[in-house]
């Protein structure tokens, strides 16, 4: 049933339009723009575990450290008129950290890791701004991206829509999205694969949302990605992979809620296959507690294992055409878990989060060689929000 | 094919057994604790976060650009 967008009840929209749309960009979720405007910032500590010596030659302080990043994030919603919003994200990184250089054998048969050496630096700015316009039922985004670092720069432009049916049990999505990067290596700290180099990633997203009931709602998502260009990491000593990717993901998620709880469960499952045999499964879970009116508690955890790239190989194989010894193409299993809380003081929400991540072989349900470079990590937060009422 | 047959057959399950809840009646579903991405900053930051130390990435919309860690 068509509505005037004059004679909208701003009560009535805020109960039927943020649970309906499924967010083609992380951002949307309404068929009506905001109410009010809001503002958010976020500090975050990234810390990878050191490498320890039973996986790395030449072990020394200044190479046993891995990254160790420190992220500032700004967020920014308003509406604009009567049917336009516009989002600001703001995204600063400072990192520092020695990263796995090539794989070699030890006197012991076993492989080990060397590093790169002195500590890397590096400093990442992105700027990300999207404009909405919401109609009757539904809503379209247009997403500029802008990231700029030491050695890497990305620009990268979204479009999104999405559809309520008539009667809003189901809402249709679709997105593409074109990006145009460039990598130009830092020279000095390890000998580089190239001087400068370019990469395009296209891809396309559709997607559906139901509710199911009163207190669930269902979406499922396919995507194809294609990465065109220089793909090799320009870092790692042994490491060539293919000028193309092509990549498919079917993602599913289900939100359910208990009003005797006051809680509610987050489940979403994605899986990933491409070109180069990478297959993974990746499952989130978490819980939304609202302890009290003002205070709320998320523990989650999310399970994650990935088939090895078809030209990985712990001891590259150099004398075949693609061939990398990178432990993010390796065969792994990850665990991760962690715990949110926020708390409400009148326009204000204050919240710290923490999560830690492992890696192993072992967990996965692909078998394969383990990689002496997994890594495992901790991550830190904390944030605060404002909302303009 | 397996796993694409579950898909399929979960997706037709779940969208053919709703039932018609009405606008009035959606509450619940409209809670902040019930969006996809209650914290846009920490989804973000998630997100790039995997897909700089897993070989993969995506599913929860188009691509965004790129960066230098992976």
């Amino acid at each position: 049933m068509a509505t005037n967008k004059n004679d909208r009840n701003p009560a009535l929209m805020a109960l039927t339009s943020s649970a309906l749309l499924l967010p083609a960009y992380q951002g949307a979720q309404a068929d009506a723009p905001p109410e009010f405007a809001e503002a958010g910032m976020q500090y975050s500590k990234y810390k990878e575990d050191d490498i320890t010596a039973k996986k790395a030659f030449g072990f020394t302080d200044s190479t046993r450290q891995r990254f160790d990043i420190d992220v500032a994030q700004f967020h920014l919603l308003a509406p604009v008129l009567d049917d336009w919003s516009v989002a600001v994200d703001v995204a600063w990184e400072d990192m520092s950290g020695a990263s796995p250089w090539f794989v070699g054998e030890s006197a012991s048969g076993d492989p080990k890791v060397i590093m790169s050496g002195a500590s890397i630096e590096d400093n990442r700015t992105e700027v990300s701004v999207t404009t909405r316009y919401y109609f009757d039922r539904g809503n379209s985004g247009l997403s500029l991206t802008y990231s700029d670092e030491d050695d890497y720069e990305s620009k990268a432009a979204a479009f999104d829509g999405a559809f309520n049916s008539a009667d809003g049990m189901t809402t249709y999505s679709g997105a593409i999205s074109y990006s145009d990067d460039h990598i130009d290596p830092t020279q000095g700290a390890v000998p580089t694969n190239t001087t400068s180099a370019s990469k395009d990633i296209y891809s396309a997203w559709a997607g559906v949302t139901r509710i199911v009931s009163k207190r669930a709602i269902v979406r499922f998502g396919l995507s194809y990605t294609y990465r065109d260009g220089f793909l090799t990491d320009p870092y790692k000593f042994r490491d060539s992979r293919p000028n193309e990717r092509k990549e498919w993901v079917a993602s599913g998620g289900y939100r359910r809620y208990f009003e005797e709880q006051n809680s509610a469960l987050h489940v979403d499952y994605r899986y990933f296959n491409d070109d180069w045999d990478v297959q993974s499964h990746t499952l989130d879970v978490a819980w939304v507690w609202d302890y009290s009116p003002a205070v709320t508690y998320t523990p989650f955890i999310r399970y994650y294992t990935q088939h090895e790239a078809e030209f990985f190989n712990n001891l590259a194989q150099q004398d075949q055409r693609y061939f990398s010894d990178d432990y993010r193409l390796s065969a792994f299993g990850a665990f991760s878990y962690g715990l949110r809380a926020s708390r409400k003081i009148q326009n204000w929400e204050v919240s710290v989060d923490a999560e830690r991540y492992r890696t192993d072989e072992s967990w996965g349900v692909f078998s394969g060689e383990e990689s002496p470079g997994l890594v495992d990590f901790w991550r830190y937060g904390i944030g605060l929000n404002y909302i303009f009422k | 094919m397996t796993v694409k047959t579950a898909v399929a057959g979960l997706v037709l399950v779940l969208l053919c057994g709703c039932e018609t809840v009405q606008p009035w009646e959606r509450g619940l579903l409209a809670k902040k604790d019930m969006q996809w991405t209650p914290n846009i900053m920490d989804a973000r930051l998630r997100s790039q976060i995997y897909a700089s130390k897993e070989a993969s990435s995506g599913g929860a919309g188009a691509a965004g650009g790129g960066c230098g860690c992976n």
